[in-house]
């Protein structure tokens, strides 16, 4: 039998505080390695558990007219969700009692705040899921008419959203985004200035998954975007767009534009289409409408080019506005296999003089001026004035027309005849209005410009800088074709319905003939068009308007009206005085 | 034998005694500087726990006052861009052009101007016509405009008739000042 001996006490509490030192040896040197050596992977492995990285997006910049006012900006919009599987009714306090209301009178209001009907709310909030979106991007006021309900299972998605203020004033120009992110117009040429650069922050959650307030870190802040000054001036813009959508309703065009330019700098002030694209709701319109046609919309300009054919045997001294030449009821392009051209009306032999030949707008007659030079030749002026090649806008699809080769022309004799009255060769409506800026610019032609800038603070704007241009004819060339257009205005027969009293007009009309993809032949309904530039004595402005396939109006006075509304308003828009000087009073006939 | 055996206990007890010893107060006594110390280390860590609670309650409340304060700021965002987005619905060219047309403006397509440093009127003076002038309805879409221009008063034109002929009235007797031969624009555009 073993007994058990009390044995040293004190030996045993030695033995004891032995083992708890050794016990806390070991723990601390876990410790240590838990603290210390491990410490930084542990807490990172703890951090990546708890830690949420969100991007912080970059509030993109605004797109400002020329006065600074905003056409294009971000705020935030709210997309409404519900769940459906917490649906129910709704405690209210009425009178300082608590009353259920029904999901029926609830989804009522909710329908009658998002402007929908209340069958659509219910479709939205009936079933078992956790998510339902009852309508995206809802504006402020709704939202908080929303929140004022307390409806404890909607909830609430803040989403930064694009809205253009004045719609569609400039809309084929502002361009637009779609929520998967498409992009057109300036929106897309300036996106890298515009965008800036997004953020990002990490925030800690919670084991509820809830974040931990006070916890956020911004890791990289977001550099919001800078802004855009456009040349644009808003408000000619947007009269310009309502005398187009008029005109475009009453002429049953397939669409209308109305570009405007200063002269001596090529700054587009306004750029008017019908129709227009609202951005904010670009789906309402098809693609083709959407477009941005002053800059991507190339077609035969018609008789608005007979201006180039007479500046072009001015400038090489081959004759003068008083050149005497026969306009015969027909013109049988030589070598061509009896092809023959007409003028738009059926008339005797008239004697013309070149600027009758503009006033009159007779194909056979500038059939006979412009031969007196070369066809090389004129095939060069015609470069010179931006034929064939996009301008340096650089605009998203711009359009560079069409001038065909050399080699072309050398072999279709047809084509250097008819490109003399614009045929055979097309433009956009902005190549065709730098043509008319060319020749109110004492022959020097300028880069259009559409653009200011790019700055962060709308203050630092300056008028973007001109370039020098190019000298495409002599000033005495562009003063005597700004002499022979203003006759156009005054003696034409439909020049004259653009003239503006006390104002010195200078213009040419255009009644083109649209080619049929199809058949390949030229037929009606026409692109007709009035181009002017004012006051003659100073050019300051040109007006460029354009209708295509016009139905009940067949001939450029469908747009002299239009052109003169909107001339006038320039006019008045920019204080340009009276003409206080006298017209040439050049001869129309001999 | 026997005598041996029975000292024997006694001197096997005797040590037993010797290893008694009396308890003495004086001894408990010198154990309380000891006791001190875990009293002072007890007090010390409920003065540091009570310390972390208010620190804790402190730093709630804060956290209670920056979410509310942030509430706030949300608030008053959606209050400025409620208003923001009303200022944009009335100032755009769409709602501008209907109170336009509703007031019955007519644009003159005559305009006249003055030449202060030339002392020079250019232009005829002509009344604004109801013909091509009138200001037309809009046409150019907006899907944001979600305010519009209320409780229009009265055309100016029927409460004021415009003088038949500007040509006609008499010239302001008031002294014209000189404006260095700039003709003076108008604010607005």
């Amino acid at each position: 039998m073993t007994y058990l001996t009390p044995g040293d006490p004190s030996k045993r509490l030695k033995k004891i505080v032995g083992f708890i030192l050794v016990l806390v040896g070991v723990f601390a040197i876990r410790l240590i390695d838990l603290q210390v050596i491990e410490a930084d992977a542990i807490n990172a492995k703890s951090y990546e558990k708890r830690a949420v990285t969100r991007v912080v997006p970059a509030v993109r910049g605004e797109i400002l007219d020329v006065n600074g006012k905003v056409l294009a900006k971000t705020i935030l919009r709210y997309d409404i969700n519900a769940a459906p599987s917490k649906v129910g009714p709704v405690a209210r306090k009425v009178s300082g009692q608590t009353v259920s209301i029904q999901v029926e009178q609830v989804a009522a209001e909710i329908a009658a705040i998002l402007e929908i009907t209340p069958q659509e709310v219910m479709q939205k909030i009936i079933g078992t899921g956790e998510y339902s979106q009852i309508k995206k991007r809802v504006n402020a006021a709704q939202y908080r008419k929303l929140v004022a309900l307390n409806v404890p299972w909607l909830y609430y998605d803040p989403m930064a959203e694009r809205v253009y203020p004045n719609g569609a004033v400039a809309g084929n120009i502002l361009g637009f985004i779609t929520q998967s992110g498409l992009m057109e117009g300036i929106e897309q040429e300036y996106d890298k200035c515009l965008a800036g650069v997004d953020g990002e922050e990490s925030f800690e959650k919670g084991k509820d998954g809830i974040k931990i307030p006070s916890s956020v870190v911004t890791t990289r802040q977001a550099v919001a975007g800078k802004n855009v000054r456009l040349t644009i001036d808003s408000d000619l813009q947007y009269f310009a767009q309502q005398v187009m959508a008029s005109t475009v309703s009453f002429l049953r065009a397939d669409w209308g534009t109305a570009t405007i330019i200063e002269v001596k700098t090529g700054r587009i002030l306004a750029a008017a289409e019908a129709p227009s694209v609202d951005p904010n709701d670009p789906g309402k319109l098809s693609a083709d409408d959407r477009r941005a046609r002053i800059f991507q919309a190339a077609f035969e300009p018609g008789s608005t080019l007979k201006t180039i054919t007479a500046a072009t045997v001015v400038d090489t001294g081959m004759g003068s506005p008083t050149l005497k030449v026969y306009a015969p009821s027909a013109f049988l392009i030589p070598n061509s296999n009896g092809y023959r051209v007409t003028d738009s009306h059926a008339h005797g032999l008239e004697k013309l003089t070149m600027t009758g030949v503009l006033a009159e707008s007779s194909n056979t007659g500038i059939l006979n001026v412009g031969k007196v030079v070369d066809w090389k030749t004129r095939y060069d002026y015609l470069e010179k004035f931006g034929l064939g090649k996009r301008t340096a806008l650089n605009f998203p699809g711009e359009g560079s027309g069409l001038l065909n080769s050399k080699d072309t022309w050398s072999n279709d004799g047809v084509k250097r005849y008819v490109s003399m009255f614009g045929q055979g060769v097309s433009v956009t409506p902005i190549q065709s209005a730098m043509m008319y800026q060319t020749i109110g610019n004492g022959g020097v032609r300028l880069n259009p410009i559409l653009v200011d800038g790019c700055e962060s603070n709308v203050n630092d704007f300056k008028n973007a800088p001109v370039k020098p241009g190019v000298q495409v004819i002599s000033k005495g060339t562009s003063a005597q074709t700004l002499s022979m257009l203003e006759r156009v205005v005054e003696a034409g027969p439909i020049g004259r319905y653009g003239a503006i009293p006390g104002y010195r007009i200078g213009a040419k009309t255009g009644t083109a003939q649209i080619r049929d993809e199809n058949t390949g032949k030229y037929a009606g309904p026409y692109a007709i068009s009035y181009f002017g530039i004012a006051p003659i004595d100073d050019p300051q402005y040109v007006v460029a308007v354009t209708a295509f396939k016009s139905r009940t109006v067949g001939s450029s006075l469908g747009v002299a009206k239009p052109f003169k509304r909107i001339m006038q308003q320039v006019l008045r828009a920019y204080r340009v005085p009276p003409s206080t000087t006298k017209t040439s009073d050049l001869p129309l006939n001999w | 034998m026997s005598a041996i055996r029975l000292t024997s206990p006694s001197r096997q007890l005797a040590p037993a005694r010797a290893q008694l010893r009396s308890v003495s107060l004086a001894n408990s006594r010198a154990a309380s500087p000891r006791n001190k110390i875990v009293t002072m280390l007890t007090i010390g860590a409920l003065g540091i726990a009570i310390a972390n609670l208010v620190l804790h309650i402190l730093t709630s409340t804060a956290v209670y006052e920056l979410a509310s304060l942030q509430q706030q700021a949300r608030e008053l965002n959606t209050t400025s861009q409620i208003i923001a987005d009303e200022v944009d619905s009335l100032s755009s060219q769409q709602n501008l052009s209907n109170s336009a047309q509703k007031l019955g403006m007519i644009a003159n397509s005559n305009p006249v101007f003055l030449s202060i440093g030339k002392q020079k009127v250019y232009g005829k003076p002509t009344a604004a016509l109801d013909t091509d002038g009138r200001v037309a309805r809009n046409l150019i879409a907006n899907s944001v405009m979600t305010a519009t221009s209320k409780d229009l008063k009265v055309p100016v034109a029927e409460v004021q008739a415009a003088p038949a002929n500007v040509a006609t009235q008499k010239a302001a007797t008031a002294p014209v000042i000189s404006n260095g031969g700039v003709i003076p624009a108008s604010p607005t555009h």
